[in-house]
């Protein structure tokens, strides 16, 4: 079968412009998304007709005040948006107007640009994919439309578009080594040069500030917070510490970053975590709780064991942190109680009733924060992120009337009656949990599994962490085992660790650490035992021998296995060679031929069979191939 | 049947009549391209005596009009009307002495009623009698007096050949022995007209053409459309009358099946007539040069 040369052109054509538009789609006002896709139907639909009612020149006279107005629009403020939109119906005009040569190579060009527009907004693994797909089209149809310069009307048969589909092929495969030569070399960015904030939302999430009562309901959103490569934990000691916030205003807790000074002893094994957070806005650096220790050139550490990031935030970045998990801060000196005592004005009396029946009861600060971790788990507290008290006196509905909320207000309520009986406390906001992906070995951490707790100060163990909200009485449930993942989940996860690798190797591309990673991967290997690597990878080596041999064998079966007829044949020539005194020119003597020069029945009788079944289509029936055999055994020398 | 012919009568002839009877069989026409002399009018009545087959001869010259084959119409005076008398065409076989002498109005005629397998005289169309096959020689065109048949007209003869000179013994036979025209009239038919129409059927339908047979037939016709020396290749057309003539050479074999000897042994009669050489090569002889491209196919065999 034939295919014309310019059908083929054309497909591919309008396959490499959907390549190039597709990553910019998302970015492009309606006007332009409406020009393009008007561009492709109407220039499909004229080459199904093969007729091409729409001139060239009448879209051509048509870009023009298009170009002027996106000229017009052109600003220091809004530079992007106009030159994409002018790209993106230039590339609309030539898909929707009758083709030449000139103008496919002019839509590849434009696609080229618009895919490389799209990375003015967006880093994402996509890019690659969208790249490599146009790139290997693009070099097919150059080599075709070569051939379409020659002869416009041309045809090609399968074998030779073969041909010139594995040359196409082969051009882009042959630049790779170039690749991996520029890849380390050329600078890159670590932003979207335009876009350079991704969209805030609105939902739960990491804050600030800590005001439980401010909504209802609270959404909930999977974005991704960050992503932590480490070894598998329990899940209940996925405690990944933010921010401390220490000071009670009205309803609010805030931070005070003028807080006493303390110093925290670290003691107990250490685990290290590789912590990739996405670009965001807090500052805050997240590490199991408690890191003792993050590696980052400008990084602040606080006295209450969080860290921040100096610098411009946003940046995509990754960062090593040291973390004891014991979920026990010891403090070298004791800190000023008086600064984790303080109570704002206006606490309602029934809490602080409450409190102060506590502090009575309690004989110390431990019998303190046991009588009122009794009270929360006696108290049917209920966790829940909707139907939530609200207004200014959230907190006493929650402590006494609707009794059900979600961490702010078992973490606030706590703390609070904690600093009110007398015990020094602070709220610690952070992520509880984590999604842990095979594949990629990391913690994915969501907006979702935000998180505070409470610290309360012991005398001689320091700060221990509290988690109001496991007291709740529906805690097994919502803090429960592992969940079931679901294919979805698994195909999401896998997608994700593919985008976290293009990030870890692609964005945040180090050469110093990946030169640190070669010289530990070569000083590994000189401390190899030859005799150990070779038996390590003696099945690795035999399992590959194998498939390649099997490919080889299935490759070449036709020479190497011969087929039953292909076997008779040659023993019919050395047979018929032998007794009967000719010789066979193979290929080019017919069966019937032979039988004849020979004059032999017994050969004639032979060909018969043989020819009966090759030259009906069919295979040589057992039967059949039982008889030839004889007479092959018997020979022809009597016949 | 052949074999009669070939033992009682036509002495060395059997490639000749092999091909007659493959034309027969496919309902095609045969050409046979010989100086004369050497037996290609007795082959021709030798072919319609055995097989019982109506007989008709037009010698063709110069002056011969398209009437004069097809017949015309003549006014009967007893009837006081015009009566259709028809002319020599009108016969099962008919034998178109040496074609090249014809003017090509003639000629085109005759290749028309060929084709067509009819002949429309003054509005009346009169079909031809079936089976029709038509035996025309033609004189080595480098004769005086002669106009070559085109390469369109020749597309239209199933096979061309030679008759070629007896062997030695064979025509020491043949002028001791004198001529044979008498003794063919006293022929007794072996075979009667429905005999050859259920031959013909049989051969189109009960003879199987493989696909490496069909691969094979294409690889030659596309051999010949790529070769150096050839102008223009064969046809469609005679790659179709090439598997047509090889089922009825397998036929004649007694198989029911097409084996490539069948193929290659009607190969240059089929298509060497129709090849058109490059003029620089024109005093090549298209027969060798096909045999050559045929040695060159490998045959399917497995």
């Amino acid at each position: 079968m034939n295919l014309r040369l310019s059908k083929i052109i054309a497909a591919l054509s309008y396959c490499v412009a959907l390549c190039g538009i597709v990553p910019l789609f998302p970015w492009l006002t309606t006007a332009p998304r409406l020009a393009i896709a008007a561009g492709m139907i109407a220039g499909i639909w004229q080459e199904r007709r093969g007729a091409w009612p729409l001139k060239n020149w009448w879209l051509n006279a048509a870009v023009v005040p298009v170009f002027l107005f996106y000229a017009a629009q052109f600003s220091r403020a809004n530079p992007a948006q106009p030159v994409v939109s002018v790209l993106a119906v230039m590339l609309a005009v030539r898909l929707g107007g009758e083709k030449s040569g000139r103008h496919y190579l002019q839509i590849l060009a434009l696609s080229l640009f618009c895919l490389a527009a799209s990375s003015l907004f967006d880093l994402s693994p996509a890019f690659l994919v969208y790249l490599a797909l146009l790139l290997l089209l693009v070099a097919v149809s150059l080599v075709l439309l070569t051939f379409h310069a020659q002869d416009s009307r041309m045809t090609l048969a399968r074998p030779d578009l073969r041909k010139v589909l594995a040359a196409g092929l082969l051009m882009p495969l042959a630049s790779l080594p170039l690749l991996l030569f520029f890849f380390p070399l050329l600078p890159r960015t670590q932003l979207p040069l335009w876009n350079i904030l991704p969209p805030t939302a609105h939902a739960t999430g990491f804050s600030d500030r800590i005001e439980p009562g401010r909504a209802q309901n609270v959404a909930e959103s999977r974005l991704t917070v960050f992503r932590a490569e480490m070894p598998r934990l329990p899940q209940r000691q996925l405690y990944w510490r933010g921010t401390v916030f220490n000071r009670i205003v009205g309803n609010r807790w805030i931070r005070d970053v003028a807080m006493p000074a303390e110093r925290i002893g670290y003691s107990g094994p250490r685990i290290v975590q590789n912590i990739y957070p996405e670009p965001g806005r807090s500052r805050a650096l997240f590490a199991l709780d408690a890191p003792a220790a993050i590696t980052l050139p400008q990084v602040k550490r606080f006295p209450d064991g969080t860290f921040e990031q100096q610098g411009a935030a946003g940046k995509r970045l990754g960062y090593a942190a040291e973390s004891v998990i014991a979920g026990i801060l010891p403090v070298a000196a004791a800190p000023e109680r008086a600064f984790y005592l303080r109570l704002p004005d206006g606490i309602p009396p029934r809490i602080l009733t409450l409190a102060e029946e506590i502090r009575r009861r309690g004989d110390s600060d431990v019998g303190r924060l046991e009588l009122l971790e009794v009270h929360f788990r006696n108290g049917n507290y209920r966790y829940t992120m909707q139907g939530l008290p609200v207004g200014v006196h959230a907190l006493e509905q929650f402590l006494f009337e609707k009794k059900q909320g979600h961490c702010e207000f078992f973490a606030s309520a706590f703390a609070l009656l904690l600093r009110g009986a007398g015990v020094p406390a602070r709220l610690v906001g952070g992520y509880l949990g984590g999604e842990y992906n095979e594949l990629g070995g990391y913690y994915l951490i969501s907006e979702d599994m935000a998180h505070v707790w409470v610290e309360a100060y012991i005398a001689d163990r320091g700060w221990v962490r509290v988690d109001p909200s496991s007291l709740a009485q529906n805690a097994g449930a919502v803090w429960g085992g592992p969940k079931k993942r679901g294919l979805l989940d698994k195909f999401r996860l896998t997608l994700d660790s593919f985008n976290h690798s293009w990030n870890r190797t692609v964005i945040t591309y180090d050469f110093e650490r990946q030169v640190e990673a070669a010289r530990g991967a070569g000083k590994r290997l000189q401390g190899l035992d030859a005799r150990k690597v070779l038996k390590a990878s003696l099945p690795a080596v035999l399992l590959l021998a194998g498939v390649s041999g099997a490919i080889l064998l299935a490759l070449r079966r036709k020479s190497l296995l011969p087929s039953r007829e292909e076997r008779l044949l040659r023993s019919f020539y050395r047979r018929l060679e032998r007794d009967c005194g000719i010789g066979v020119e193979r290929g080019s003597q017919g069966l019937f031929e032979l039988a004849t020069a020979s004059g032999n029945g017994r050969v004639r009788e032979f060909v018969e069979i043989y020819a009966g079944a090759v030259y009906r289509d069919r295979r040589v029936t057992p039967g059949e191939y039982g008889q030839l055999k004889r007479m092959l055994r018997e020979g022809f020398r009597n016949g | 049947m052949l074999d009669t012919l070939s033992r009682d009568f036509l002495q060395g002839k059997e490639e000749v009549l092999r091909l007659s009877a493959i034309a027969l069989l496919t309902g095609g026409h045969i050409l046979i391209e010989d100086i004369p002399g050497l037996g290609k009018t007795t082959i021709a009545l030798a072919l319609a005596g055995i097989t019982g087959l109506s007989f008709g001869r037009v010698q063709c010259t110069s002056d011969l009009l398209p009437s004069d084959i097809t017949g015309l119409s003549m006014f009967s005076r007893e009837e006081g009307r015009f009566t259709f008398l028809p002319g020599p065409i009108f016969n099962n076989i008919v034998l178109l002495d040496e074609i090249n002498r014809a003017m090509p109005r003639t000629q085109s005629a005759m290749l028309e009623a060929m084709e067509e397998r009819r002949v429309t005289v003054e509005g009346t169309t009169h079909p031809l009698p079936d089976p029709f096959m038509v035996f025309a020689t033609q004189n080595p065109s480098d004769q005086s007096g002669t106009f070559p048949l085109p390469e369109s007209q020749l597309d239209r003869f199933l096979l061309c050949t030679g008759v070629g000179y007896p062997p030695e013994q064979l025509e020491k036979g043949i002028i001791s022995g004198g001529g044979i025209r008498e003794r063919i009239g006293s022929i007794t038919p072996v075979a009667t007209a429905g005999d050859i129409l259920a031959a013909r059927r049989a051969v189109a339908e009960a003879v199987y053409l493989s696909d490496a047979v069909v691969g094979y037939i294409y690889a030659l016709v596309a051999a010949t459309r790529n070769h150096e020396r050839i102008q223009t290749g064969l046809s469609t057309r005679a790659a179709i009358n090439l598997a047509q003539a090889a089922r009825a050479a397998a036929f004649l074999e007694g198989r029911d099946f097409v084996a490539p000897e069948d193929v290659k042994g009607v190969a240059v009669a089929v298509c060497a007539h129709r090849l058109i050489l490059r003029p620089e090569h024109e005093s090549a002889h298209p027969g060798e040069l096909l045999r050559a491209i045929i040695a060159e196919i490998p045959l399917p065999l497995a």
